[in-house]
């Protein structure tokens, strides 16, 4: 039924390409035509997507990659990524546009695919309001800047913060503390995760200090 | 052996007065000497019991660690039997910090305000292993720990640590502070806020 949606679709925007999984369907599209297809996707009588369920921004660059596996690049002893190293997927980022219709009781993604040096979408918050939340997130996390957008600045993490957390060469374990740690040079914290851990004294550890290099850290 | 000069507060030295790590060597005491550090002994006992039994608390309350917080204060555990029953909701009239939950970064100035609000002598729990070592939140947006950026004095594990670890964390307060030296008045200068 889904596939009717994708030739729907289609039928209207030629340079769209459609995907289905398992029943979830997917159409990408080029960027400029993004909040074409949306709008269209919310006021056609066939589709009728009135509800746009979420946004969500991807980051492709360790996908199958040698270094992980394709498993999870998120413990302790991975590396950090080196995007000098080893460059970066091509396109590398997709923002995807989860839309439902309550109606008519049917889903359809819309995807954009971003190079990494050209990371700008259009906003949609002139079709769906809930999209100026979920486009300051991912602006927030990802760094994918909304042409056009209201008010376009981080919603959760501080104004201080430099980079965005989610990318995937981000360091896993850096900090960047407001408040400057206190130093305890007799204090040494047990095994376990984070900075201070499995018996390196706390005075040894540069977290929160004025010299950090934030492209390494411990 | 040279005499140590009289003064008028006595001679015995600051560490040798109540449990100095200093207290080996004995002090000649005059018999003024032994009668100050008798009342002060005592005045201290009398005010460690009297503090240990009636901890105002601040709940700084981020996390589901509340919940267990109030089933601790509520009727079945009754945190009132110990003498904490009373939350203040004003910094500057708390003895207590219990950081119940989860400190991120973007919050840590704010912890450390409270912190600085509170008037000595205070004392501060870590509620929970989120606020002990950051917990499983070992991420960028966590503070992996609040003993980095306050002193802690207590610290009660579990995820969410029952309300007996609770109590038992408030009882190893109570001997802490029971046992430390306390003094009817001071003359130290109270720390430079904010900043």
């Amino acid at each position: 039924m889904s596939q009717a949606l994708i030739e729907l679709v289609r039928g209207k925007f030629p340079d769209a390409t459609g995907s289905s999984h398992r029943g979830d369907e997917v159409v990408t599209v080029p960027r400029e035509r993004v909040v074409e297809v949306i709008g269209f996707l919310r006021n056609d009588p066939a589709a009728e997507m009135k509800l746009l369920r979420q946004i969500a921004a991807v980051d492709v660059l360790t996908f199958r990659s040698e270094t992980t596996g394709g498993g999870s690049i998120a413990s302790i002893e991975a590396p950090a990524y080196a995007l000098q190293k080893k460059p970066s997927v091509e396109p590398r980022y997709q923002v995807a546009y989860n839309l439902y219709s309550i109606t008519r009781r049917q889903s359809l993604r819309v995807r954009v695919e971003l190079r990494s040096d050209d990371m700008k979408v259009p906003t949609i918050t002139g079709l769906f309001r809930t999209a100026d939340w979920w486009e300051r997130y991912i602006y927030d996390m990802f760094g994918v800047h909304f042409d056009g957008h209201p008010n376009l600045q981080r919603l959760m993490l501080y104004p201080e913060f430099v980079g965005y957390p989610l990318r995937k060469d981000y360091p896993v374990r850096k900090r960047q503390l407001l408040v400057p740690e206190l130093d305890f040079p007799d204090l040494v914290r047990g095994p376990g995760p984070g900075p201070g851990g499995a018996g390196v004294p706390m005075s040894q550890t540069h977290v929160g200090r004025a010299n950090v290099d934030p492209n390494t850290y411990d | 052996m040279k005499l140590p000069m009289l003064r008028p507060e006595g001679n015995v030295p600051e560490s040798a007065r109540l449990g100095g790590e200093e207290n080996n060597v004995p002090v000649m005491l005059s018999r003024l000497d032994e009668t100050i550090g008798f009342f002060e002994k005592n005045l201290s006992n009398a005010l460690g019991w009297a503090r240990k039994n009636s901890i105002f608390q601040y709940p700084f309350v981020t996390a589901c660690c509340g919940m267990e917080y109030m089933s601790a204060m509520a009727g079945r555990y009754d945190i009132a039997r110990f003498g904490a029953e009373f939350p203040r909701f004003s910094p500057r009239q708390a003895d207590l910090l219990m950081i119940v939950g989860t400190i991120n970064v973007k919050q840590s100035p704010v912890l450390k305000r409270v912190y600085d609000q509170m008037c000595e002598p205070k004392w501060v729990m870590a509620f929970g292993v989120c606020a002990s070592s950051g917990g499983f939140y070992d991420n960028y947006a966590t503070l992996q720990g609040a003993d980095r950026i306050i002193p802690v004095d207590v610290y009660v594990p579990g995820c969410p640590p029952r309300p007996e670890q609770v109590l038992d964390g408030l009882k190893i307060l109570q001997d802490k502070i029971q046992t430390q030296r306390h003094r009817a008045s001071t003359m130290e200068r109270a720390p430079e806020m904010g900043k």
